[in-house]
């Protein structure tokens, strides 16, 4: 059985050189030219950023229409968005643009934020490092999981969506080319949605279910 | 005395420090310089002060300096702060004149290490004409500015420019902070130390000795704001805050801050608020030393609330550290303190007197929820902004400058 090789990474914050939006007309615009990784950024990594774990949406498009523009349709709508559900970046955008056009249609004032409140389009750079620990064996998941840190359950599970050819994280990936049946463990990870959840609650969530899933296991053999 | 990062474990937990030492096994010998221009007084020399020993226990070669500069050049250094934060300031060609003298000089004893370090970092704007006379380098350069210089004084700005647009990237603590420059432009958010003497825990004796020090009364609520005296962090709107709740509530106030030593304005401020304290024994305008560390860490902890009433502010680390002492904080909504005090969750961000005395008065009266918010906030401080986070963002930056890429992706 191959082992299972832990990445952890480290993300800084880099701003894309786009002028910041006033409101939704120019959110739009920027929206349409920005870079792929402008638009990953904003919908995918707000969770290692050093912000307040519970708004009330998880990409910063949707915290900004409800926080900055008051426009709660508008916050709503992109709010339940889930980016690792398209195939493409560019498909995401298409997406955004069509919600913002609709919004555009039925407002007869265009959402604007005050001064100071602009968005501000920003992207990443991430470092990417093997930690040199492995997990050999599908059984060993959930302690491993328990001590890695919260970038790397970001990678494993957040980014490896993007990765991922089928969307899929990085654990049930290997599960499901290791030999033997681990259909309990990779039913167990793919029960969690994601977008609910911070990263340090990811973390836990997938430790008490893959410690769940295999006490069930045990019992049902014994039986 | 800094830490060994061992320490932090218990408080960040292992994968945390097993990660930084990954990093800096991957820049292991590489020479940093840090220069700034001052050893004491301020969030930046307190931020150094952690950061060097920390980078070298991670394996890097890390140096600080501190340029010297002569009786006329913090004034123009700090008209220069001053107008790159908004204020509008006069700069005579004969200022512009000191502030590239004094740097010239500087360089002729920091020439050495600058053309041989692989990466220079230079905090605020006091040393940052080096990068000009530094033709000889051969590192990264990165600027490091620690204030918001969003919306600068045109003039002031437009000669700035020209010291800072060389640079190889720059750091700005939030986005809305920066200006544009021909340059990756990263941010990365100040932190603080949990354990250095301004935010270890204290045990009771020690904060029953800094309550008799200054004759607080342990029955009556008590509010703390901690800052330099400067017009930027508003003291005398927080005496007006406290005059409107104590027509209400018998609390009293203690406005604590030292004057930093590139700081020539701080005496006057601290004059007006004399004034404007008008002998009240309920209010305590003290000024303490720059190494009173235990005795502001005291008082943070006997606080009630914690205020941070700004009207311009960089980052806000006093708001951080009364943060992390379990304690709500209410701040004026601008810069870092944004980023901080969230609405009903770690306090409340405030724009006038009377939005404070309006707040003041509702924690007050609902002690659970004060308590309930203390908890948060120490969390949201233990997640976002130690010490930890921010070394990690400085390797990252690091690594990725020292690997000559920019942006992306980068697999090391």
């Amino acid at each position: 059985m191959e082992p299972f090789r832990i990445i952890d990474c480290a993300l800084l914050q880099k701003m894309s050189g786009l002028p910041a939006a006033i409101n939704l007309r120019e959110m739009r615009e920027r929206i349409s030219s920005c870079s792929r990784n402008v638009l990953y950024h904003h919908f995918c990594e707000t969770p290692l950023k050093p912000t307040f774990d519970y708004p009330d949406y998880r990409n910063d498009l949707a915290i900004w229409a409800k926080q900055r523009l008051g426009d709660d349709i508008l916050a709503e709508r992109l709010g339940i968005i889930d980016p690792y559900s398209f195939s493409s970046i560019d498909d995401l955008r298409k997406m955004v643009l069509e919600i913002f056009d609709e919004r555009l249609n039925e407002v007869e004032v265009v959402p604007s934020s005050s001064k100071g409140y602009e968005f501000y389009f920003m992207e990443t750079t991430i470092i990417i490092f093997d930690t040199g620990n492995k997990i050999n064996h599908p059984d060993e998941l959930s302690a491993s999981i328990r001590n890695m840190t919260n970038s790397s359950i970001y990678f494993h599970v957040l980014d490896a969506k993007r990765r991922s050819i089928k969307g899929i994280d990085d654990f049930s990936t290997w599960l499901q080319t290791s030999e033997g049946n681990w259909d309990h463990y990779i039913s167990a990870i793919q029960s969690i949605d994601v977008m609910f959840f911070t990263l340090g609650e990811i973390k836990n969530e997938l430790v008490r279910l893959l410690d769940a899933a295999r006490g069930s296991f045990v019992s049902e053999k014994r039986q | 005395m800094t830490q060994a990062l061992e320490a932090y474990e218990g408080i960040v937990g292992t994968p945390v420090i097993r990660q930084l030492r990954m990093l800096g096994e991957k820049l292991k010998g590489i020479q940093v310089t840090h220069v700034n221009s001052t050893s004491e007084g301020g969030g930046v020399a307190e931020i150094l002060f952690w950061m060097i020993p920390l980078m070298r226990e991670l394996g890097i070669d890390a140096h600080w300096k501190v340029i010297r500069g002569s009786d006329d050049f913090f004034p123009v250094t700090k008209s220069i702060h001053n107008g790159l934060q908004g204020t509008h300031t006069f700069i005579s060609h004969k200022d512009w004149e000191t502030y590239e003298k004094v740097n010239a000089e500087n360089f002729q004893d920091l020439k050495d290490i600058l053309q041989e370090s692989d990466v220079v970092i230079i905090h605020d704007p006091q040393p940052a004409f080096l990068l000009k006379l530094c033709e000889k380098r051969r590192g990264k350069w990165i600027w490091r500015a620690h204030i918001d210089i969003s919306r600068p004084s045109r003039r002031i700005w437009v000669q700035f420019r020209s010291y800072v647009e060389g640079y190889d990237s720059s750091i700005f603590s939030m986005f809305q902070f920066a200006q544009p420059l021909p340059h990756p432009q990263y941010i990365i958010t100040p932190s603080i130390d949990p354990l250095s003497p301004k935010n270890i825990d204290l045990n009771e004796s020690e904060l029953e000795s800094v309550r008799q020090q200054f004759k607080l009364d342990s029955g009556r609520p008590l509010l703390v704001q901690i800052s330099r005296y400067d017009r930027f962090k508003d003291p005398v709107g927080v005496i007006e805050a406290y005059r409107m709740v104590r027509k209400i509530l018998p609390v009293q106030l203690v406005l604590a801050g030292g004057g930093a030593a590139d700081d020539p304005e701080g005496k006057r401020v601290f004059d007006e608020v004399m004034h404007a304290a008008n002998n009240d024994p309920d209010i305590h305008v003290l000024l303490l030393p720059s190494d009173a560390h235990k005795t502001i860490n005291a008082l943070q902890r006997l606080a009630d609330i914690i205020i941070q009433k700004s009207i311009k502010e960089g980052f806000g680390l006093t708001v951080t550290e009364g943060l992390w002492k379990g304690k709500p904080v209410i701040g004026g909504d601008v810069g870092g303190i944004q980023l901080q005090v969230i609405n009903h969750h770690t306090g409340f961000l405030i724009n006038t007197p009377e939005g404070a005395a309006h707040r003041i008065r509702f924690l007050l009266h609902h002690r659970n929820i004060m308590q309930q918010m203390g908890n948060t906030a120490r969390e949201f401080v233990r997640g976002n902004f130690l010490l930890t986070r921010n070394i990690r963002e400085y390797l990252t930056l690091i690594l990725s400058l020292y690997r000559g890429e920019t942006k992306g992706r980068i697999e090391v």
